[in-house]
């Protein structure tokens, strides 16, 4: 660690780590709902579940991205944070508005969440993802804001990289698109239109750049080689990003009242959606194989190469599945769906801030890289982890080929819970599956606390 | 003699001219143009009467003379590569500043061709004919566009005089996406306006 | 090497130009006879292809390159005029 002011990012990441933790505890939770309905009801009904679900992930992965911005910007940009102490406000501000709006979804009815933080007055809530409360929503606009002032007045001030640049591009985009969330038209075509601005736009858009600013960083840390080359990497996959994510927001428009066009705006662009998470993998690859050093942290490495892979397959491969629209007409909103948002969301950004963590933290505390011991720990976690992630895909995959055919394609349909009834079998591998992930995960997070001998940082 | 700095740009025998990256990304975009095109033929099979009616009612004429000022173009390019690699770097960025000018020639020539179209009241729904005519003759203008801008970064550094013979990477760059601009039109020009 | 700039007649690049602006032309004066059907198509598509094998060759200079990009440009080339061939001809059907 070269400056004193990237260790406010340790927080964030502990933040991140804990609240992930959260996250899977609720997905088992879900998970055993699926196939025992009346599980903790009426404590924890399925939809209070996989909003706190879904809405832990997104908040742990901001934590994280914004813990990366922190630790990465002031090693780009050679100079310390503009506000370190703005920083750590900021952190015990979205901590507590964030635990406030969990705690909120777990003890009080929706609707009269709804009624307790003004939705009367600006209707905002109700939609999946976005379900949380105006001042939560406002709560989050204020910390980005301030926390873009301070990574953006940083970089004014010191170098400005092209990986600074692209990290700063997509924060930026991700604050912007954020504020399509406030817009909520009382036409459900538009509002589902201008919803996926912000659902799609992050995921498939700029998220994209800081996943690929932040691999891009670790990798020149971890392989020493040229800042030029791995630039140029960068840019084009930047470039293939925006051409092809953008327009690719059509493939959500395919069955909800927008014109025809979109189905094949869609159908081509968002079928050109893997190229960039394939140029992702053959980069950092094609990084490691020609690295010029070797770096102790071996974790860090293998980390970097299962975000290539597992980005590609997870968002590449299992989002080409269903994006065609004469596919879509048959798997859209079935178990097919849930089984592309789990490798992705897993392969590109969850590895993704797991990659900066494992480069990061050993840094911020003091060495280059953890003991052995430590690090066969961290890389069983890593395998735990992945291997339970895909098999969970493969039986999503599976449950929904099945549900598409009973329910969709048979000449003579069952109808949604009769199908239910008949991928009961999927549904409890894939929590058997859930429960090694979090076992992987307990794994990894003791792996934080495995003495051993480790070198100074350099 | 200037000593050939050592360059970073993975120029081994055998490789296309200009920085390998820019051939990952010339040929990302050939096959986003492949499927669109493929996409307009297998559409096409499927209306035949409503093309071939539709077809009737664009400028075959502006698209005709949009091929040849892009081929022009592309050949101006030609001349702005031999010209540096000889060291010439005024004449290099002339040929580029004549590429670029046609490229505007170009531009011209489909905004008039579109406000005929719009106001027309031809619009993304009025057929699947229209649709994909719309959206590859915009989608490649959007292309034309990006061109000049990589152009223009070129022809500025060479009139500074910032390549020689030896070290010029950047205008074949710049020329070999140029190319694929002017690739895509020769496709496009017969296949929407011509093939019936 | 110091050649002086030889002195050409008419540059190689030139007649590659001259050849495609004659292409070019055949192609628009099919345009403007009407003419259609799948000999028509298939010899407008051919001189589309020779054009755009020049362009890949000459322009952008893929001949004095490793096999291995002349076939990723080749094939590509091959692909699309196939689709627009076949499809084309199951639309005559």
């Amino acid at each position: 660690m070269q400056y004193q002011s990237q260790k406010v990012a340790m927080p964030y990441f502990i933040a991140a780590i804990g609240l992930f933790t959260g996250q899977i505890l609720f997905g088992l939770i879900m998970g055993l709902q699926y196939v025992m309905g009346d599980f903790l009801f009426p404590a924890i009904p399925f939809n209070v579940a996989r909003m706190v679900h879904t809405n832990l992930l997104i908040v742990w992965l901001l934590f994280g991205f914004m813990g990366a911005a922190y630790y990465m910007i002031p090693e780009e940009t050679e100079s310390e944070l503009f506000s370190p102490k703005l920083a750590l406000l900021m952190f015990w501000i979205f901590l507590v508005a964030g635990a406030l709006t969990i705690v909120g979804y777990l003890l009080v009815p929706y609707a009269g969440l709804a009624q307790m933080t003004f939705n009367d007055l600006w209707p905002t809530m109700g939609r999946e993802f976005l379900e949380q409360p105006l001042p939560t929503k406002l709560g989050i606009v204020v910390v980005a804001l301030a926390f873009l002032f301070n990574i953006s007045m940083t970089i004014l001030k010191g170098r400005k990289t092209s990986i600074a640049l692209v990290l700063l591009m997509g924060l930026w985009g991700l604050a912007v698109f954020f504020l399509f969330s406030f817009y909520n038209p009382s036409n459900l075509v538009l509002d589902k239109y201008f919803w996926w601005w912000t659902v799609h736009l992050w995921v498939e858009g700029v998220w994209e750049l800081i996943l690929g600013s932040l691999l891009a960083f670790v990798l020149i840390k971890v392989t020493g080689v040229d800042r030029e080359i791995i630039e140029k990497w960068l840019y084009i996959i930047v470039a293939m990003t925006l051409i092809t994510g953008i327009i690719g927001t059509g493939h959500h428009y395919y069955w909800i009242g927008t014109p025809e066009y979109w189905q094949w705006f869609g159908s081509v662009f968002s079928a050109l959606e893997p190229i960039p998470f394939f140029m992702m993998t053959v980069f950092a690859f094609n990084m490691v194989n020609r690295r010029r050093r070797e770096h102790p942290n071996k974790a860090a490495t293998l980390w970097a190469l299962g975000t290539g892979v597992m980005a590609f397959l997870g968002a590449g491969v299992w989002g080409f599945l269903h994006t065609l629209a004469p596919v879509n007409f048959y798997t859209h909103g079935t178990q097919i769906t849930a089984a592309h948002g789990h490798m992705a969301f897993y392969g590109a950004y969850v590895m993704v801030v797991l990659t900066i963590i494992s480069y990061a933290m050993p840094m911020m505390r003091g060495r280059a890289a953890n003991s052995e011991k430590a690090q066969v720990m961290e890389m069983w976690a890593f395998w735990l982890m992945t291997v339970s992630i895909v098999f969970i895909t493969l039986f999503l995959t599976a449950a929904g080929i099945l549900q598409v055919w009973l329910q969709r394609v048979s000449e003579t349909p069952l109808g949604f819970m009769a199908t239910q009834d008949q991928v009961t079998l999927f549904y409890w591998l894939r929590e058997i599956s859930g429960v090694i992930f979090l076992i992987g995960l307990i794994v990894y997070i003791a792996s934080f606390f495995v003495e051993g001998e480790t070198k100074e940082a350099a | 003699m200037p000593t050939p700095s050592i360059t970073l740009h993975n120029h081994k025998p055998g490789a296309p001219p200009g920085d390998l990256v820019i051939w990952l990304f010339i040929f990302a975009e050939l096959l986003a143009f492949g499927i669109f095109f493929g996409a307009y033929a297998f559409s096409r099979s499927h209306h035949v009467e409503l093309y071939n009616q539709s077809q009737l009612l664009l400028n075959r004429e502006s698209g005709a003379i949009n091929a040849l000022v892009l081929i022009t173009s592309s050949y101006f390019v030609v001349r702005a590569v031999a010209a540096i690699k000889q060291g010439f770097s005024r004449e290099c960025a002339n040929w580029i500043a004549g590429a670029i000018g046609l490229g505007g020639v170009f531009i011209v020539i489909k905004l008039l061709e579109f406000n005929a179209k719009f106001s027309a009241g031809i619009s993304l729904s009025t057929n699947t004919f229209y649709m994909f005519y719309l959206s590859l003759t915009v989608f490649h203008f959007m292309h034309v566009i990006l061109g000049m801008v990589i152009l223009t970064a070129v022809m500025l550094k060479a009139r500074r005089g910032g390549y020689t013979p030896e070290d010029h990477t950047g205008v074949e760059t710049g020329a070999s996406y140029w190319h694929m601009v002017d690739l895509v039109w020769i496709i496009l020009f017969p296949l929407v306006y011509v093939i019936r | 090497m110091n050649h002086p700039p030889q002195p050409h007649f008419v540059r190689p690049c030139t007649r590659i130009w001259l050849v495609l602006v004659v292409l070019t032309a055949v192609t628009y004066s099919i345009g403007e006879a009407g003419l259609g059907g799948k000999n028509v198509m298939l010899f407008v598509l051919a001189i589309t292809l020779i054009k755009s094998q020049m362009i890949a060759s000459y322009f952008m200079g893929l001949r004095k390159t490793s096999p291995m990009w002349r076939i990723i440009m080749g094939s590509w080339l091959v692909i699309v005029g196939g689709m627009i061939a076949s499809a084309y001809l199951m639309g005559l059907q």
